[in-house]
């Protein structure tokens, strides 16, 4: 399955209105201000993901999981490779807290935090396109490999399932850390996305 | 015998709640969808000092009206909507405030990790919130505690690398010092040694041992002069050269150095000419110093000048700057290393080190010193072959000494040890400022060198003063309201020479951009003046503007 054009573009506002709300959160939480984009968007079979995933250098990465069920269900992630993970903390609580440069309890307890706030926007915006409601797991955090990740979401699920891959970027200050979205859903669930987000963009055109 | 059945799930439900409530090694709060209390376990009874029965049914965000405060009830209102939300300790610090005893970690509240969860019917409505919160007051402690250790470690690591380095740099830099130090001692101490042995055997004639005597001389000054070289670079490297700053006049300070060069110029049949401007300076310095810039300069031109050759030393007023110019007639210097030739140890090749010796100290000094006196020197030369013109350029007077020798007290002008130059006397200078205070105060200055000072609160004041007073010089402040200075010098410069057109003047202002300087140069005056003017400037000043005074 691959996106038209027309659908990545509004998948791409529609993450982009998500982020904006984000951002702001997360200025307002942390002091400093924080600008989210989505420079790019596309939709794998999960079996194709380490590909679409390239971006990332090998070894480990810091993940925040949460997953989402109701009509619409599946695994959502927020991938970020573990320097990024720890340069992000930095900057998220600089002032607060002295700059690690690792990975302690509480810094990710932050990632967890920043995590479940974007995956719930982006989420969030999806459940009201569809009219539907989204509930969540409490997030939880994990560093591992790339490949032990993906290992342990392809397997087990005889449905085919696609992912929705967003490659974003945190701005704080002068400084941007990348990493990936990424919601792994059915089939069904990601075909009634896409056609509510072809309705919504033609209730936006008309409008 | 297992038991099975809704009857077991009830047993069940009734014992997760009991182990919620009194077990549960968390804080554990229930709330409705109105966020009224409906379950607070034995451990919030126990850490928040609120009982149960005092809470239970009360609204949550009353009980704990800080919430709001702190925006933290958005919260609630994602999970009504059915959101989970963590908040993390570092980011919120708490979401209650729970008091704790604080010696052990420092803390005087509880630093709380709390995740809020909807509680969702079967028909997918969210009932209420589920609100789950671990102290971590001891592990953020513990964590401060390692990133300190870590911390001190990296600094210890980095702070040793740094030192390491450092020590190794100047170990290198002494190591070369040494080793050049070494070698041009040697070369005078060759001589003397071998001319002494020769003297010593008694077998010279009456020529060779007049000889003899003459190198052993020549080399054991040139000896001396490397070695007080080596103590003054020694003493400017440890910043422990101290200037001795008073009024200097430069004419006798190059006279000085022109007649104590003049001999070993002579002996090589180099011409030495001077051409000095008696109305420049003074200047504010240490005259010793300047001399044996001055003296770097001629010997390092005579060293440098075949026989025949001339030298000319200038001294000329520029602006508010003082050059002093030594231009021979010598090797030249080529263009790759002109920019090298005030370095320390350096000369241009080492095959014209062995003609001509020296270190290359001489020049590294000069540049050190004048730096000292806020001046610059710069090296010009059309290339090899094509003589080589040094210039001095001196501050009119250093304004900063007190950066060198420590604040002055505040001296009022009446003890203020001024040198007077002997042109000030029965001068009659205009001082134009609209302040009050700069008035007084440049009258006070000036009139201490009896100098006669008539003042202006404005330019058209100062027109006035000038048509029927007459006054020698003018100083003149040029932010004014009104008229500002450069109305006033355009319309000065544009009266007959016999009415006070061509009055010398000068311009105090608080613009100093090189910009400003020009523009300020331009309007008319001679000289730019940056604010705040001391008494001795101020005097500098008023003396150089009166040997501009056209007869």
């Amino acid at each position: 399955m691959e996106l038209t054009d027309r659908q990545r573009d509004a998948i791409s506002e529609l993450i982009n209105i998500a982020f904006a709300r984000t951002g702001s959160a997360l200025s307002e939480l942390t002091g400093h201000r924080v600008m989210l984009n989505a420079p790019e968007v596309s939709v794998h079979p999960t079996t194709e993901l380490p590909a679409a995933l390239s971006k990332f250098i090998p070894g480990e990465i810091a993940s925040i999981h949460q997953v989402f069920g109701g009509p619409v269900a599946g695994d959502a992630f927020l991938l970020l490779n573990h320097d990024g993970a720890v340069h992000l903390t930095d900057l998220l609580t600089e002032g607060s807290a002295p700059p690690s440069g690792r990975l302690d309890e509480s810094s990710r307890e932050v990632l967890t935090e920043v995590g479940n706030i974007l995956l719930n926007a982006c989420l969030g915006m999806f459940g009201n396109l569809l009219d539907v409601r989204v509930s969540f797991s409490v997030p939880r955090l994990h560093l591992e490999t790339l490949d032990e990740l993906l290992a342990s979401l392809i397997a087990g699920d005889n449905e085919p399932q696609y992912a929705l891959v967003v490659y974003t970027a945190f701005q704080i200050r002068d400084s941007s850390v990348r990493g990936f979205l990424v919601m792994v859903l059915s089939v069904t669930s990601l075909d009634r996305l896409i056609q509510e987000v072809e309705a919504w963009e033609e209730r936006q055109e008309r409008s | 015998m297992k038991k099975t059945g809704p009857k077991n799930a009830r047993l069940l439900d009734a014992a997760l709640l009991r182990w919620m409530n009194d077990l549960a090694g968390h804080g554990i709060l229930v709330t409705d969808a109105e966020l009224k209390i409906r379950a607070w376990n034995r451990w919030l009874e126990e850490h928040s000092e609120l009982s149960a029965q005092e809470v239970l049914g009360r609204n949550l965000l009353e009980v704990y009206s800080e919430l709001e405060k702190r925006r933290l009830d958005r919260h609630y209102t994602w999970v009504l909507e059915g959101q989970t939300r963590i908040l993390s300790q570092r980011l919120h610090g708490h979401l209650l405030p729970l008091p704790t005893d604080g010696s052990l970690s420092g803390f005087s509240e509880m630093q709380q990790t709390a995740r809020i969860s909807p509680l969702i019917a079967e028909d997918g409505q969210v009932i209420g919130t589920l609100t789950v919160i671990e102290d971590v007051t001891e592990r953020v402690a513990r964590e401060a505690e390692l990133q300190a250790q870590v911390d001190a470690r990296t600094r210890s690591l980095n702070g040793e690398k740094a030192a390491r380095e450092e020590a190794e740099e100047a170990n290198r830099l002494k190591d070369e010092f040494l080793a050049t130090v070494s070698h041009e001692l040697r070369t005078p101490m060759t001589a003397i040694l071998g001319w002494s042995n020769m003297l010593l055997t008694g077998r010279l004639d009456q020529e060779g041992y007049a000889r003899g005597l003459e190198t052993i001389h020549r080399n054991a000054q040139a000896q001396n002069q490397l070695i007080s070289d080596l103590l003054d670079i020694s003493r400017i490297i440890s910043g422990k050269l101290r200037l001795d700053l008073r009024m200097v006049d430069l004419l006798s300070v190059i006279e000085g150095a022109v007649e104590a060069t003049r001999p070993a110029a002579e002996a090589k049949g180099i011409r030495l000419l001077t051409a000095l401007d008696r109305r420049a300076g003074p200047i504010n310095g240490d005259a010793d110093r300047l001399q044996q810039v001055v003296w770097n300069l001629l010997t390092n031109a005579i060293k440098f000048t075949p026989a025949d050759g001339e030298i000319l030393v200038k001294l000329e007023g520029v602006a508010s700057r003082v050059e002093i110019t030594v231009q021979d007639s010598g090797i030249g210097i080529s263009p790759e290393f002109l920019p090298h030739v005030f370095d320390r140890f350096r000369q241009a090749d080492p095959g014209t080190n062995r003609i001509h010796g020296g270190m290359g100290l001489g020049l590294s000094i000069v540049r050190q010193l004048v730096e000292l006196h806020g001046g610059t020197v710069r090296a010009e030369s059309e290339g090899e072959g094509k003589g080589t013109t040094f210039t001095v350029s001196l501050p009119f007077v250093t304004l900063h000494e007190e950066t060198r020798r420590g604040k002055r007290p505040a001296a009022s002008v009446a003890q203020l040890e001024l040198d007077c130059p002997p042109s000030l006397p029965g001068l009659r200078v205009l001082v134009v400022d609209d302040e009050a205070d700069t008035r007084d105060m440049l009258r006070a200055v000036l009139e201490h060198c009896q100098v006669e000072v008539l003042t202006a609160g404005s330019a058209p004041e100062a027109m006035e003063a000038l048509i029927h007073s007459r006054p020698d010089v003018l100083i003149s402040d040029l932010g004014m309201p009104g008229e500002d200075g450069y109305a006033l010098i355009s319309k000065v410069r544009k009266l007959p020479a016999e009415s006070g057109g061509r009055i010398p003047a000068a311009a105090l202002t608080a613009y100093v951009r090189a910009e400003d300087r020009v523009k300020v140069l331009r309007a008319g005056f001679q000289l730019h003046v940056p604010k705040p003017i001391e008494p001795a400037e101020l005097v500098a000043v008023v003396a150089n503007l009166a040997g501009r005074i056209e007869a």
